[in-house]
């Protein structure tokens, strides 16, 4: 299937790095500024015990920063498309979880709001577009270093 | 079968990410003016054990607290007839506020109300006047009841909030 050249899609790969990179960089720097308004939206999530919800705020948004920064830069590429993928599937389940116990929270994703369903319903659209990204980034990522290889296999074979 | 390894080589670079990310995350609380506790507690058991530090009151209860609505609450910062406490945290404060209102945060309640408590006593009979970022937020009651918890007798509650007030366009002042 060859629907695109090979530079208009490493140029798409460009863009789509930068822009998933850029929303993480900037959720992360977010969060980062409030870990304590940042626990307290984990907290209302009411999915992880006590003991847990403070390392989560304070891990989660250097993690967010680093992959998002990885991710841009290319290096590092997979692993950290592989973690923002991951962390979008947590977001995306932690919602839905939410929205399915009746809970009306703030989730705190891209800074704080007023908690509402509504806008949990918005910020379950957004984390699952940030979700279909990942895994678009992922498994370029993978193709490009699978061909990437089969190269370097052919010209050691030549 | 190599397409599996890669991925659990990518497994393994995400799982070192993550324990980089720790480390950078508790080294930057380690040295925060605000650290966060290693146990999570929520808003209400961090007022209560700030409370606890500024007097032996008795254990923190819920109760209703009057509230105003905007047209009252908009006189009130003109007339400068009452105390207004903005019990959001110093960042948001500093961002914006009410004129006039003095910032007196649920999260550091303690150290707000001792650096503030010289001009509280001095207007104890003034009326107070509490808000914090909108209609949903509880930061505004808590600090309400905390303040009628140490004694002061006539504090209303803003319920609008931060949202109301700069959606109805009125006057802010910053830092």
């Amino acid at each position: 299937m060859r629907v695109l050249s090979g530079s208009n899609r490493r140029w798409l790969d460009f863009a789509l790095r930068l822009a998933l990179g850029a929303a993480f960089v900037y959720a992360g720097a977010l969060k980062i500024r409030d870990p304590l308004q940042f626990a307290d939206n984990i907290a209302s999530f009411q999915i992880l015990p006590n003991m847990l919800v403070n390392s989560f705020a304070l891990s989660l948004p250097v993690f967010e920063i680093l992959t998002g920064l990885l991710l841009i830069t290319g290096f590092l590429g997979r692993p950290a498309s592989l973690g923002i993928l991951i962390i979008s599937a947590i977001f995306v389940s932690a919602v839905v979880s939410a929205l399915v116990r009746g809970l009306t929270i703030d989730c705190g994703c891209f800074g704080t709001s007023e908690p509402s369903r509504g806008r949990m319903w918005f910020d379950l659209g957004r984390d699952a577009i940030l979700l279909i990204g990942a895994v678009a980034a992922y498994s370029y990522q993978s193709t490009k270093s699978v061909r990437r290889s089969e190269v370097t296999d052919r010209s050691r074979r030549a | 079968m190599g397409t599996l390894t890669n991925v659990g080589r990518d497994l393994a670079g995400v799982a070192g990410l993550a324990a980089l990310s720790v480390m950078i995350g508790f080294a930057i609380n380690h040295f925060s003016s605000q650290p966060l506790s290693m146990v999570y507690q929520s808003p209400q058991e961090r007022l209560q054990s700030q409370l606890a530090e500024l007097v032996a009151a008795p254990p923190f209860e819920s109760f209703p607290v009057d509230t105003i609505d905007l047209n009252q609450f908009h006189r009130i910062v003109e007339d400068r007839s009452a105390l207004i406490f903005d019990a959001r945290s110093s960042l948001y404060y500093g961002q914006g506020h009410v004129p006039g209102a003095l910032n007196l945060s649920r999260d550091h309640f303690a150290r707000d109300y001792l650096r503030l408590r010289s001009t509280m006593e001095r207007a104890k009979d003034r009326p107070m006047v509490v808000y914090c970022s909108g209609g949903a937020c509880h930061d505004s009651k808590m600090v309400a009841q905390a303040l009628v918890s140490l004694g002061f007798d006539h504090v209303r509650i803003f319920a609008g909030g931060w949202d109301v007030w700069t959606a109805a366009g009125l006057p802010t002042s910053k830092g």
